[in-house]
């Protein structure tokens, strides 16, 4: 089979969609509902103008997911680290049940968890709160962290830490001069695959977050999406599709390699 | 010493992923509705009673499980050959591995709207093209027999480079003269997929396998996003059910018994995956008698 | 040394300034009341120069902010709904739809106000709009408009609107063979609750009920619950409403007949100041009237929207006066007159200027008469979409009307029975 044939047929496949809401989202109504309008009329900023000047302003809802992120990533490093060290100090047997525990976790479908996170939100009212969202992703994320992280910290030659036993250095300070920096290409790895997932998540965010000032970015586009007065409402929605996939596409490419190898590295040892 | 370390993270995963269970458990067993005044009042197995008897539940199951099963299956197969071709070498695969990445990292919601608006009768582009084909308009997304369709294209779409990454990993694990010894022995690429690749690679199919059936059982964001639904409720799923229980009628009582019984019903599903795969792709060991021979 | 010590004076009268300024501006902020209503977009958009207004009169004292949420009424109500299950809502007053009262009272949500508005007040309400207000023997919601379901109609095409389904369908069918329009009848028969709407005037209409709340008695498998359904799938058999119209919503709706393709279409008022407007094919040559039916069956779905105030609100006395003045009579005549959106109080209903300037006043105040609510239930959610599931299956041919409404009476009652209503 052609083997260009297919990569130009991946592309289109994988890419096809995006660029079709890049496409609309330059269009005026008109142009939506007759294809065939001549080019004078097709092009127009309004969709953009529409979605930036909205109250609240779209910017906002990527600011808060990018809060969300950098702290449900950095929460889930400091419980994850110490956590997967650990891993390889404790019995045999403990260890192997632990692995198989946490592998069954990420396998879990976290969706039904929905109700009981919201009782806790309720609960301990942490509604409404960008930092409290924190809380759930870290604990979601630290199945797949805790074991990404583990197989790291089992490829390290056990000599390196002997020898800095030897040198009188304490469990905090190792961890901090020696097996941390070591590591730091998985735990790149596994802090952007966590901060992708915060990004991404939804259920949680939508049943913890009500204000519009507060919301996420998936959360924010299902509501654009209920939202609409207009009978084709379709260019505002491309131009929101277009807004919302800018930084997680810059993500994906500036941090290929972490995200593949992370990735990789999570199906090879699981 | 060590426990110290773990326990802030034991905390946390016992709380958000063992925690619910439980309370799920005993909330199933209480009346919790706005009929109650939002307080659990003990009722034994009504909640479970009704949910045999809840003809809605055993068809968004039926539905859920659809869409699960054709979703991952297609995925798979999708997955496989984008597998096999990126683990070539030529030039620009990394560029090209990098772009077929982008949309497992968009947010469903976000694309969600936009497959809404491909998927649109008359306006959206595949309306277009059915029509210039001649197979005239088929209303995607409201005609009950099509949407469900719809919503799996859109999840393949997103989930399938993930899939992807997965079997390549496994691909590079296969050592390079295990191919050159069939070609030796006069074997041809479709041989080589069947004894070598499949087998070799049966661990990650597992993982993907498990993986996506999972999370593609409790689909939630894109059925609410993309359908809502519907049309005449075909595309509802256990998970949107069991929100709406608790969020549209306040019924957190009987939400709890949806969720408690999808979760027993997505272990079992997922172990007799597990089997089912052990059967369907024996072992290199198994395969390596019969290439002997 | 001089010199700092007379930089020292000037930081420490600066400060000085500050903080007295930081406490003056505090004080002052103390004293105006922030009121914050959460109402669904179209409604935002409609009451925003009335609300400047209101600032206007009441400039230090109360801030009236509003907050302006989804269109489509059920995201509205998830997103209050989630709201106020998270504890604190970040708002003191919500515009609920009339069928969310029973449930939301239910949960203990809101504020009772037969406090704050006595026997008199209700008196000035026109009759149909007092219907959907109370639960459990309280006052809950102060009505804003009284929307209720209307039948369009092309007054130049026809002398006089049908009256009964049959002439309906007649109708439609001999100007679709003449060519004048495109369709007979556009309606709402996606799977949502403006289904339960359309449907409850067709129930009715033919002699039967829906839900009766205090005996909990279901009449939809009976013969006039069938014949609805039935009458409702053989519109689109026969080619009177189009296929698609088991996706329309009210937009779609007003699209088809603004643009002239129907004959016939259900909606609500606001659509009339919608047809009338100058990219409308169809301005001046509409009617309204009541939905058809059996002979003295006509009724039109009460589908009001009112103002309630939150429970634990600390502004209570304030979102009070903010609802006075936004249900006013001034309020209402600039509502309707600019958004077609129908008053609550018998004296607008009755001003003679307004019906001078709008005649078809009269024909809303006529229809309010016969407005019918859809069952006040805290279980109307669980029950309308149990009803408009089937109804959706048997507009697209999945099922027959007599099987569609059967499990939807046996559904209804599996709900019933499992919340304690019934036994």
């Amino acid at each position: 089979m052609n083997r260009r044939f297919l990569i130009a047929l991946l592309l289109l496949w994988s890419l096809g969609p995006l660029l079709w809401q890049v496409y609309t989202s330059f269009c005026s109504d008109q142009a939506l509902i007759q294809p065939f309008v001549s080019n004078d009329h097709r092009w127009t900023l309004i969709h953009y103008q529409n979605v930036l000047n909205a109250n609240p302003p779209f910017w906002r809802y990527l600011i808060n997911s990018l809060i969300v992120g950098a702290t449900s990533t950095f929460l889930c490093l400091v419980l994850a680290l110490p956590a997967a060290y650990a891993l390889n100090r404790i019995p045999r047997q403990l260890s192997v049940l632990t692995r198989l525990a946490l592998v069954g976790a990420a396998l879990f479908p976290y969706v039904l968890l929905f109700l009981a996170l919201l009782e806790l939100a309720r609960a301990l009212n942490l509604g409404n709160q960008l930092l409290a969202l924190s809380l759930p992703y870290a604990a979601l994320s630290q199945p797949l962290a805790i074991l990404l992280l583990n197989s790291a910290f089992n490829d390290l030659p056990p000599e390196l830490e002997d020898a800095a036993k030897l040198e009188g250095l304490s469990l905090f300070q190792r961890f901090r001069w020696i097996l941390i920096p070591l590591i730091s290409p998985a735990t790149a790895s596994t802090a952007i695959l966590v901060f992708l997932f915060s990004w991404n998540e939804y259920p949680i965010a939508l049943t913890w977050i009500s204000d519009s000032n507060k919301l996420t970015l998936p959360v924010a586009m299902a509501r654009i999406a209920g939202s609409s007065i207009y009978s084709v409402p379709y260019g505002a929605y491309a131009a929101a599709t277009v807004l919302g996939s800018i930084p997680l596409v810059l993500l994906v490419l500036i941090f290929q390699k972490p995200i593949v190898s992370g990735l990789t590295s999570g199906a090879v040892k699981g | 010493m060590t426990v110290f370390l773990l326990l802030p993270s034991l905390l946390f995963l016992l709380v958000v992923f063992v925690g619910p269970l439980f309370r799920y458990a005993w909330l199933s067993f209480h009346a919790d509705s706005v009929m109650t005044g939002l307080i659990a009042i003990p009722n034994g197995g009504a909640n479970w009673l009704r949910l045999v008897q809840d003809q809605r539940y055993w068809q968004d199951l039926g539905q859920t499980l659809r869409f699960a099963g054709v979703s991952v299956g297609l995925e798979l197969f999708l997955a496989l050959i984008i597998a096999l071709l990126l683990d070539q070498r030529w030039r620009g695969r990394d560029l090209v591995r990098t772009l077929a990445l982008i949309p497992w990292a968009l947010p469903t919601t976000v694309m969600a709207l936009g497959w809404r608006w491909i998927f649109n009768t008359p306006y959206g582009p595949i309306d277009y093209f059915t029509n210039l084909v001649g197979i005239g308009s088929l209303n995607i997304l409201g005609d009950p027999n099509l949407t469900w369709m719809a919503t799996v294209w859109a999840d393949v779409w997103k989930t399938t480079p993930f899939a992807a990454l997965i079997l390549l990993a496994g691909l590079q694990t296969i050592p390079v003269d295990l191919y050159e010894a069939v070609r030796l022995e006069g074997g041809n690429p479709l041989i080589c997929l069947r004894r070598i690749t499949l087998p070799l690679l049966r661990p990650y199919i597992l993982l993907a396998l498990l993986f996506r059936l999972a999370q593609a059982f409790g689909v939630f964001d894109l059925i609410q996003v993309l359908t809502g639904g519907g049309p005449a409720s075909s595309t509802e799923s256990v998970a949107l059910y069991a929100y709406w229980n608790a969020l549209r009628f306040l019924d957190f009582g009987y939400s709890s018994t949806i969720i408690m019984a999808s979760f027993l019903l997505i272990s079992v599903i997922c172990l007799i995956a597990w089997i089912g795969l052990q059967i369907l792709i024996p072992t290199h060991s198994e395969s390596r008698g019969v290439i002997k021979s | 040394m001089k010199q700092s010590t007379f930089i020292k004076k000037i930081l420490a009268s600066l400060f000085a300034v500050l903080i007295c300024s930081a406490v003056f501006g505090l004080v002052r902020a103390r004293t105006i009341e922030s009121v914050t209503f959460l109402m669904a977009a179209p409604f935002a958009d409609a009451t925003r120069d009335l609300v400047k207004q209101f600032n206007q009169e009441h400039r230090g004292e109360i801030n009236l902010q509003v907050v302006r949420g989804p269109l489509e009424t059920e995201a509205m109500s998830d997103l209050a709904i989630s709201s106020l299950l998270l504890g604190k809502a970040p708002f003191d007053g919500l515009l609920m739809d009339v069928t969310w009262l029973p449930k939301y009272a239910a949960a203990g949500w809101m504020e009772p106000l037969e406090d704050f508005f006595n026997e008199k007040d209700v008196d000035a309400l026109a009759i149909g709009a007092r219907e959907g207000n109370s639960y459990d023997g309280h006052l809950y919601r102060w009505p804003l408009t009284a929307d209720m379901g209307l039948l369009y109609y092309r007054t130049d095409l026809m002398e006089q609107p049908p009256a009964t389904p049959e002439e309906l369908v007649l109708v439609s069918q001999s100007l679709q063979k003449d060519r004048k329009v495109d369709w007979g009848y556009v309606w709402q028969g996606r799977q949502y609750e403006g289904l339960s709407c359309v449907y409850l005037e067709m129930i009715d209409g033919f002699g039967g009920d829906w839900l009766q709340p205090n005996n909990n008695h279901i009449g939809l498998d009976l013969d006039p619950g069938v014949q609805a359904a039935a009458w409702l799938q053989e519109l689109i058999d026969q080619g009177v409403s189009p296929n698609a119209v088991t996706n329309y919503a009210e937009p779609e709706a007003l699209q088809s007949f603004k643009v002239g393709d129907a004959a016939f279409m259900r909606n609500w008022p606001y659509a009339w100041t919608e047809l009338q407007k100058s990219d409308s094919a169809v301005k001046g040559n509409v009617g309204i009237t009541t939905m058809v039916a059996r002979p003295g069956h006509s009724t039109a779905t009460l589908g009001s929207w009112g103002l309630t105030v939150l429970k634990g609100s600390a502004h209570v006395n304030a979102s009070i006066e903010a609802i006075r003045f936004l249900t006013n009579e001034s309020s209402q005549k600039q509502l309707f007159l600019k958004h077609g959106y129908t008053p609550t109080q018998q004296s607008v209903f009755d001003d003679p200027q307004l019906l001078q300037d709008k005649p078809i006043l009269a024909e809303f105040g006529q229809a309010l008469k016969v407005v019918k609510a859809r069952p006040e239930t805290p279980l109307y959610a669980q029950i309308s979409d149990v009803l408009t599931r089937q109804l959706s299956s048997i507009l697209t041919r999945e099922t027959t009307p007599k099987d569609g409404m059967n499990v939807a009476t046996s559904h209804t009652n599996q709900i019933l029975i499992s919340a304690g209503e019934k036994l």
